[in-house]
């Protein structure tokens, strides 16, 4: 970690995981050592700071920026600089163009659009309810004439000349990008590429250069508005992202970098920067914990994770179960749905920086749904923050250093919490100080506690199996109390918590994914005919998709025999309404026994994600999409393995004493300087473990010991 | 948290983004709210009887100066009737009973069969002002609104003193 003496290093990996309040940086070297530098976020311009927190991590290695930068051999980033772009509705002026008749599906939206992203009590309030503009406006929409119906059968033939007109139209409002969907074109697309190809001709005749995005060779997936929005995202957020990334990689190239970056895609992997599915990078932090925990995971061999992270403003929970991710396949991003495959997690709007009000009627103490983000709270003088938020509880009661925020970088001060919290919550509530703080940390506690365990059950498993891991800047300082009672098989909370998004993003695959809908159906009796037409269908979708994944790696530079190929399809019951997806134990199918080999290995996941006696053979089966990824090989950063050492922790790692407040009286919590523990040091609460970036709190009744993987074990005793 | 009288304002004109509108409506209201609401409305309209309760964004209830009694009224300054009454009864009222008045405002085939519903609308007979529209089976009844209860209103939920008031004689 950050204590080791600055001789011959070589900086190897960098992840980065630029989120709304922080911006971490993870440096990975040759041994498998690494630092976390952090930074306050710079929306305006994002290389400034992830060059801060660069200097930061590196600074803690006696290293400079320039020098690390040349010797590092790649790079992750994870933001949100897209997703910015598109909740802000400031991307490019697109043209649409969908079935004649149809021109008004995309400014309607799903009803849903109406209030996603709304807390519960906004969902059920709908006054709130509101459609956001359209990402294309009504003006710049055309129809073509021409239908296919859910068969893929040719209704009406395509008049082309509609697609010339529509096409011309555009071109002369002067769109940015020309984006189009038409109906069922994942089933058949012939149509929609002969219009791709018109207005690509008109585009060239008039001498501008647009690009043109046609849905099928995107997202050739089911359900029209998800696929036609996330077409348009394309051109109309990712083309800007992209000039922000190479921004950031130019940045990065000026301080002596030699590699483009990678970009953290919702589907777990990495892509290029040059990626033509660029749209899937649209989320990505909070995925890079996922991924991280996975990675951990697979080399220490826990199977069953379940995965906390508390930032700035949220709690996210996801679960690992045998080792494997739930990939959600039509997620919702800025207030629209999407047909991206994205890791699923689930967040609720509380974190450490989440603000606390009292109803003035009920006097009942509400938990965000805003939050001060990155300006922690009234304890920050400069914030210009006036509503109290976690953060100032955290201060009141002794959890938080007010000298080591980030480090010093940021200077808090007490008495401010302290003034705030009781003009705000203590007198109106009758309360001390004190106990008012107190109040709201239980709260808080107790709901994120409930959460995770019905997160947790209501997926059909119980705490016991799994091992718990929390991280993210304010994780740790909560883990005691959204664990206390719950079970978990272990509790861990990585020495490296606050760079735990960007670690992950560092242990990620290079890896490109492309889905594809479908629609087979076969009876439990099916003839071998039938099945075999089946796994043909299945294989010519799987090598559609595997002409897009290796074009993908021939942007950057990758010949095919360096990819590696894993195709995977998403199976169910007929007649069920959910499927799940399965890893192909086949790398090609084509016969009526392979079609078998992919019922038995959807059989199995099932018993395994539901129960045994829960499979149902008798309904049949169908495969409702193809899935194609394609990885290779990148350095990823070692985990640590260091020999234990003694139970006693060293007398320098010992740094006073502060006053901690819980359940009703002051003690003298031990402070100890993260950094300075030695594996196999065992803590016993009241303490407090204090790093740069994060903050581990162990109160009365708990115990931590630290492991030769820089991992502390937190249980109750 | 109180908010300014300015952004009171703006919110009746419908002119807040959306964002903090979300969190308006999201928040509990603040205390003085009703208060600071009535005077901007009352700053509005041409006569300087008091405004009790807005029922509509044309139509109120208010108190005469002069006599204190309790009048349902329209913003260009006609009364309607009494505050316990039907205001409906007492204004013009257009119905919309027939495939041709429908067709005046709806497409063909996009207007309701006008055995099955009618559509009444209810103007001041002074200004003209649209006040309501009803859309009622052909033979139902004038819909009486909203009956406020407004001493309940003022004392127990604004903890305000109700405005003096003479019943009529």
């Amino acid at each position: 970690m950050n204590i080791h003496t600055p001789t011959e290093r070589s900086v190897q990996v960098l992840g980065i995981d630029a989120g709304g309040t922080m911006t971490d940086t993870f440096f990975v070297d040759s041994d498998g050592d690494f630092v976390v530098g952090k930074a306050q976020s710079t929306p305006q311009n994002e290389a400034l700071g992830l060059i801060a927190s660069s200097e930061d991590g590196l600074g803690a290695w006696g290293l400079s920026l320039d020098a690390a930068l040349k010797q590092l051999q790649t790079g992750v980033y994870s933001g949100t600089a897209m997703l910015n772009r598109v909740v802000q509705r400031k991307g490019l002026r697109c043209g649409l163009i969908v079935n004649r008749g149809m021109e008004d599906f995309h400014r309607m939206g799903r009803a849903i659009q109406a209030y996603l992203g709304y807390a519960y009590e906004d969902r059920i309030h709908l006054n709130t309810h509101r459609y956001d503009p359209p990402l294309v406006p009504r003006n710049l929409t055309r129809g073509v004439i021409e239908r296919v119906d859910m068969s893929g059968t040719v209704v009406i033939p395509l008049r082309e000349e509609t697609a010339r007109e529509a096409a011309r139209e555009l071109i002369a409002a002067d769109v940015e990008g020309i984006v189009i969907s038409l109906l069922h074109s994942y089933k058949n697309p012939d149509h929609e590429r002969r219009v791709r190809d018109i207005v690509t001709e008109e585009i060239a005749e008039s001498g501008k250069s647009i690009p043109v995005f046609a849905s099928a060779d995107y997202y050739p997936v089911r359900k029209e508005t998800h696929r036609t929005n996330t077409t348009i995202l394309e051109g109309y957020a990712a083309e800007p992202s992209r000039q922000t990334l190479k921004k950031i990689s130019d940045a990065f190239k000026e301080h002596g970098t030699k590699f483009d970056f990678r970009v953290m895609a919702t589907h777990g992997g990495t892509i290029s920067w040059k990626a033509k599915e660029l749209a899937r990078t649209i989320v990505s932090g909070p995925i890079g914990g996922v991924i991280g925990a996975k990675y951990l995971g697979e080399v220490l061999g826990y199977n069953n994770i379940a995965c906390s992270d508390i930032g700035g403003t949220s709690f996210d929970v996801a679960l690992i179960t045998q080792g494997e991710l739930t990939i959600k396949n039509d997620p919702d991003m800025a207030r629209l749905v999407l047909s991206l495959p994205l890791v699923a997690m689930d967040s609720v709007g509380a974190g450490a920086g989440s603000f606390i009000r009292l109803d003035p009627y009920t006097k009942a103490i509400k938990l965000g749904p805003d939050s001060a983000g990155y300006r922690v709270g009234v304890c920050w003088k400069e914030s210009g923050i006036e509503t109290v938020t976690i953060s100032d509880c955290h201060m009141v009661l002794g959890y938080l250093n007010p000298d080591n925020f980030l480090g010093g970088a940021v200077k808090l001060d007490r008495q401010r919490s302290v003034d705030a919290i009781k003009v705000q919550l203590a007198d109106p509530l009758g309360l001390s100080v004190e106990d008012a703080a107190a109040g709201v940390i239980e709260l808080l506690d107790s709901d994120l506690r409930d959460y995770l365990r019905s997160m947790i059950s209501g997926k059909g498993y119980s705490p016991q199996s799994f091992v718990c891991f929390s991280y993210g800047g304010a994780g740790p300082v909560h883990t005691y109390g959204y664990t206390e009672g719950l079970g978990f098989e272990d509790v861990i909370v990585p020495a490296w918590a606050a760079g735990f998004s960007a670690f992950g993003c560092a242990a990620a695959d290079f890896e490109y994914r492309y889905d594809k809908s479908l629609d087979i159906n076969l009876a439990p009796d099916a003839p071998a005919a039938q099945r075999e037409a089946a796994a043909k269908t299945l294989q010519a979708a799987w090598e559609e998709l595997t002409r897009n994944v290796l074009e993908e790696f021939k942007l950057n530079g990758y010949e095919p025999e360096q990819v590696t190929l894993t195709p995977g399809y998403r199976m169910q019951y007929r007649g069920q309404l959910n499927d799940l997806e399965i890893e192909s134990p086949l790398g090609n199918a084509g016969t009526a026994d392979d079609w078998e080999q992919l019922q038995d290995a959807f059989n199995a996941t099932y018993g395994r994600v539901y129960a045994a006696s829960a499979r149902s053979p008798e309904l049949g089966y169908s495969v409702t999409g193809a899935i194609m990824r394609g990885a290779v090989p990148i350095p990823k950063p070692k985990i640590p393995k260091e020999p234990l050492e003694g139970e006693t922790p060293p007398e320098d790692a010992k740094t006073g004493t502060r006053k901690f407040y819980r359940k009703k009286r002051w003690v003298d919590a031990q402070l100890y300087r993260m950094e300075a523990l030695r594996p196999g040091n065992r803590v016993t609460g009241p303490a407090i473990i204090e790093s740069d970036a994060t903050t581990f709190v162990v109160p009365d009744g708990f115990e931590t010991f630290l492991d030769g993987h820089r991992l502390f074990h937190l249980r109750e005793v | 948290m109180a908010y300014t009288r300015a952004k009171i304002a703006d919110l009746v004109d419908g002119k807040i983004d959306h964002d903090t509108l979300h969190q308006m409506l999201s928040t509990p209201k603040d205390p003085e709210r009703f208060a600071t609401y009535i005077e901007i409305l009352q700053d509005r309209v041409p006569w300087d009887d008091r405004i009790v309760l807005p029922l509509g964004p044309k139509l109120y209830i208010v108190q005469l100066k002069t006599s204190k009694q309790w009048m349902i009224r329209c913003e260009c300054g006609h009364d309607f009737c009494g505050w316990r009454e039907n205001w409906k009864l007492h204004a013009r009222i257009h119905v919309r009973d027939t495939p041709e008045k429908l067709e005046q405002i709806y497409p063909r085939l996009m207007a309701p069969t006008s055995t099955w519903q009618v559509l009444r609308e209810y103007y001041c007979p002074e200004c003209g002002t649209l006040h309501d529209v009803e859309a009622p089976t052909p033979w139902y009844p004038v819909i009486r609104d909203f009956e406020p209860d407004i001493d309940t209103f003022y004392k127990d939920w604004l903890g305000l003193q109700v405005p003096e008031r003479a019943e009529a004689a």
